[in-house]
């Protein structure tokens, strides 16, 4: 039987204050070609400068990705000629990576694996093109921005397999803080490549690439494609001749010819001359482990122990914003409940109104005081979703618009007991069916309690008080 | 004009001529464009008279507060001057402007010096001859039929011709201190990393340095002193300071001195031999240890440079594609053909040539077959010199095979052009100072120049040793003057 055999390869933007070989802002957003320096512009007699901060960076990756570290790392030049490159060579890591064997883990129809990294390198980003009609432009703001380029050893089996890596990827490097990894926007980039060979056999078939792909579901509606194609040549007595390159439209859902690789580029790599040898020291590898934040496997764990329920860990983990507010305040008030309202109530919120979680108008102080009422079940749900949503539109106290919404409670033992005899008298029946064990009575008892004082008796105070009354 | 003679004096007596006022700014940029107007070497690509002459008027309100001020001096084409044209001698670059200054040029603009101009060179730094500039070749002034040796052929014909008091050249192979042996100029590649490579337009990241070339000892131990320093721009400098001017005149009776046997093999011309053992017995009897050493590899400089150096340079010269800077040629049907073309035209044959062996020696298996092989030979090398050191204070020998020689005679050989480096070359391959001093004359009246090398950072010695020589030999070292003296 034919298996896939595929590895992915990605580069991913950093988001450093600065570029990686000089000092101009690491903006791409600005006006075409006005952060740029001598160096982005490949001028003549400049040198490369190192951000230290991109070397960071891409340790805490390396870290995170479980790699072995290259201590003593240099650069090197790769060589080629393209109008973007304003060097005639990219500044990368072709001997020393930063890091390398290292692996990731998924989770494959809830059995782990790990999936391994061949190598994670620092390098610069070339110029935007600009083809327009009269001509090709070229927009230095980008060339010189920080990448690191991440490739996975040839280990993963299916197209899900390498939607799952790729996922948990993103996820891993949107936690370290070091790029927005939007696909979208170009600040992480996939291309996968695949081949199909039989089972149970060492040799690899011919493999084909796939550049550039929109997002991480089309990689794997790209790779079943090419899965698909590949297998239909091969099955049919057919060969894979040639390495091709390929680039998937998803207009049609196929992959397409660019071109035939060639015997491997000759990129003439040499060590980069103008940058010393970087020594990493022992004590700087710990610093930077010490400092990496907990990673989404751990928060998982920890929000499965705290009885969240799977939905609700996914969409937190899912926005890293979401997730540091709930670390934050899952201390400060009940988790369960904050869970339920911050995964409810106040994300809905915050789609609508198209801001995010620090952007809102209640105070925090109210949020965890709100939080803990309900917990305490001072409220009913009914209240608590209506005092919820005017300290979200409006923001205010807590006390304040329990008071403006005629949502203070009735915790008053006499009143209520008073209150709680004369329904216990004017309702035999349910007083008999509670006693033969029927639970619903009681639910309608409580019921006609919220009835009577419009919903402001204290719930749980209320069910005190009534259970007693029944059990006389 | 009443012609004036004030370039043949050093910085010191010039420095106190301008601080009494004896003499202005002005006096000594007018005498060089005077003598520029006279003199037929083709030392320049591009003067800066008008801006020189401005400079020198505002430099006359101001106090005289270093050495080095409202002195005249002169840049190799290839170090980056703002808003003065910069060509590497190439067709390539014949109409950049940079529009900044190298580290070292804004040091010495820092101090007041007045740039007088751009001084022709081999193209990209590339020759030993001056004769592969697209600005026509540089004659050496001893003898109008010779050459003056190169790279930093129109510095070293400059400063020995009195047209300016120093020069800045630079050096990757020899290119400083060829030239200064061959035109009787005191000239010093320093330690890498010494001097800022900002602004210099590379040629051999790994060996390329800017130097300081000066007619005296002293002048040139000053003129490091106001160009040295470590620099944010340029990563490989380092953090060294010194004050040269320290060791000029110390003892030199405790100096261990090695000589390697290769430096004084047969392949080296037998008058410069002759000299260079004169200077060696003279020190024996002043009481330095003076010992014949073996240092091993020596003898791999050329290809080491070839593979190392042109490796290097072929991805230097990358950038110049028609796309950004420079020329771009005006007729092509694609982008393949833009390149081809402009890098066809733009180029002269020995730096396509270079760039041709180059770009061989990285491709495919040649990288591992040639370059990663070098590199492990560059650092034996290396490990040599620093053996020697640990032993020696100061390494001598010959700085070239020979001396000056008549112009076009290496023009059909490409391998030969490769030769006249080859005692200097180890030099910028492990990294060291190195200088060359005027130590005499053949019977033709050619200068020979006194290789001196030291370990890292210790240019000190160098200065001592050097200084020592200068007065003891007391040399008459200017070319003007040589028919008089024959006389």
């Amino acid at each position: 039987m034919l298996v896939p055999t595929i590895g992915i390869e990605v580069h991913v933007e950093l988001k450093s204050k600065a570029k990686v070989y000089s000092t101009a802002k690491n903006e791409f957003s600005y006006e075409p070609n006005t952060n740029v320096t001598l160096i982005d512009l490949g001028y003549p007699g400049t040198l490369p400068k190192l951000n230290r901060e991109v070397v960071n960076m891409a340790l805490k990756a390396a870290l995170a990705l479980n790699c072995e570290i290259s201590k003593d790392m240099h650069f090197d030049r790769k060589n080629y000629f393209y109008p973007d490159l304003p060097k005639g060579y990219q500044i990368t890591q072709s001997m020393t990576p930063i890091g390398h064997d290292g692996y990731l883990e998924i989770e494959v129809n809830g059995k782990k694996k790990q999936i391994g990294i061949e190598r994670i390198h620092i390098e610069e980003d070339t110029c935007k093109s600009i083809h327009g009609e009269t001509g090709t432009l070229l927009n230095f703001n980008r060339a010189g921005v920080p990448l690191v380029e991440i490739v996975s050893k040839p280990v993963i089996e299916t197209p899900e397999e390498a939607v799952l890596y790729l996922e948990k990827l993103r996820e891993t490097l949107l936690y370290l803080g070091i790029s927005d990894v939007k696909i979208e926007e170009g600040s992480m980039r996939c291309d996968a490549n695949i081949s199909l060979h039989e089972e149970n056999t060492d040799t690899f078939g011919t493999k084909c690439e796939i550049k550039n792909i929109g997002s991480i579901h089309n990689v794997g509606v790209s790779l079943h494609y090419e899965e698909n194609r590949q297998r239909e040549i091969l099955e049919n007595g057919g060969q894979i001749l040639h390495e091709e390159t390929r680039r998937f439209d998803d207009k049609t859902g196929k992959t397409i010819l660019m071109r035939t690789k060639e015997t491997g580029n000759d990129y003439r790599y040499f060590p980069e001359p103008d940058l010393p040898m970087i020594h990493l020291t022992l004590e700087e590898i710990e610093n930077t482990k010490k400092q990496l934040p907990i990673m989404p496997d751990v928060l998982r764990e920890n929000y499965r122990k705290l009885g969240l329920n799977e939905n609700q860990i996914k969409t937190i983990i899912a926005a890293r914003d979401l997730c540091e507010f709930y670390e934050q305040e899952r201390k400060l008030c009940d988790a369960n409940v904050l869970a339920n309202y911050l995964t409810g109530d106040i994300l809905s919120f915050l789609n609508r109104e198209k801001i995010n979680i620090n952007e809102l108008k209640m105070d925090v102080k109210e949020l965890e005081e709100f939080v803990n009422r309900m917990a305490k079940k001072e409220f009913s749900s009914k209240q608590g979703k209506e005092l919820l949503n005017e300290l979200l539109e409006n923001g205010g106290k807590v006390e304040e618009v329990i008071k403006k919404l005629g949502l203070a409670q009735i915790s008053d033992t006499s009143v209520l007991e008073e209150m709680i005899i004369k329904i216990v008298n004017n309702h035999p029946d349910s007083v008999k069916d509670y006693k033969e064990g029927k639970d619903r009575a009681i639910k309608f008892l409580m019921g006609q309690v919220m009835k009577e004082t419009k919903g402001q008796a204290n719930p749980s105070l209320a069910m005190e008080i009534l259970k007693a009354e029944l059990s006389k | 004009m009443k012609k004036t003679n004030y370039l043949e004096k050093s910085f010191k007596e010039l420095n106190e001529l301008l601080k009494n006022k004896v003499i202005t700014p002005t006096d000594l940029v007018e005498e060089a464009f005077a003598r520029i107007e006279e003199s037929d070497l083709n030392a320049f690509i591009t003067l800066d008279k008008e801006n020189a002459l401005k400079e020198a008027k505002e430099l006359e309100n101001m106090e005289v507060d270093n050495v080095l001020f409202g002195l005249p001096i002169a840049i190799k084409d290839n170090i980056t001057t703002k808003d003065l044209r910069t060509t590497c001698a190439s067709h390539m670059l014949e109409n950049f402007m940079p529009i900044y200054d190298a580290t070292a040029v804004e040091k010495l603009k820092a101090k007041h010096m007045i740039i007088i101009g751009k001084t022709n060179m081999d193209e990209f730094a590339m020759g030993s001859t001056g004769e592969t500039s697209y600005f026509g070749n540089i004659l050496n002034p001893w003898n109008k039929k010779l050459v003056p040796g190169g790279s930093s052929s129109g510095s070293a014909a400059s400063v020995s011709a009195r047209i300016v008091t120093s020069a800045l050249g630079s050096d990757t192979g020899g290119s400083i201190r060829q030239p200064a042996s061959f035109c009787g100029i005191v000239g010093l590649k320093p330690t890498y990393g010494r001097v800022s490579r900002h602004g210099l337009i590379a040629f051999g990241s790994s060996l390329d340095q800017i130097g300081p070339m000066t007619k005296t000892v002293e002048d040139n131990a000053i003129l490091l002193n106001a160009i040295s320093g470590v620099d944010e721009n340029d990563y490989t400098s380092k953090d060294v300071t010194d004050d040269f001017t320290t060791y000029l005149g110390k003892d030199i009776k405790d100096l261990k001195i090695a000589v390697p046997t290769y430096f004084m093999s047969e392949q080296v011309n037998e008058t410069v031999r002759e000299k260079v053992l004169e200077v060696i017995h003279h020190l024996m009897k002043q009481g330095c240890v003076v010992e014949e050493v073996n240092i091993p590899y020596l003898e791999y400089a050329i290809p080491l440079y070839q593979i190392i150096g042109l490796g290097e340079a072929s991805s230097n010269l990358a950038r110049y594609d028609g796309v950004k800077y420079g020329y771009k040629a005006p007729n092509y049907d694609s982008l393949e053909d833009m390149y081809e073309k402009t890098r066809s035209a733009g180029f002269g044959e020995e730096v396509k040539r270079r760039i041709m062996i180059g770009t061989f020696m990285l491709s495919g298996e040649n990288a591992n077959q040639y370059y990663h092989k070098a590199l492990k030979v560059r650092e034996m090398l290396t490990d040599g010199f620093r053996k020697t050191f640990e032993k020696y204070d100061l390494i001598i020998g010959p700085t070239n095979t020979n001396v000056a020689y008549p112009l076009g005679q290496k023009g059909d050989d490409a391998l030969k052009s490769f030769y006249d480096d080859i005692l200097t070359i180890p030099v910028n391959m492990a990294g060291l100072p190195a200088m060359s001093l005027p130590i005499g004359f053949t019977e033709e009246h050619l200068p020979i120049g006194l290789h001196i090398i030291a370990s890292y950072f210790n240019e000190g010695k160098i200065y001592t040793l050097a200084s020592y020589l200068e007065k003891y030999l007391n040399l008459s070292l200017d070319p003007n003057k040589k028919e008089e003296e024959t006389c």
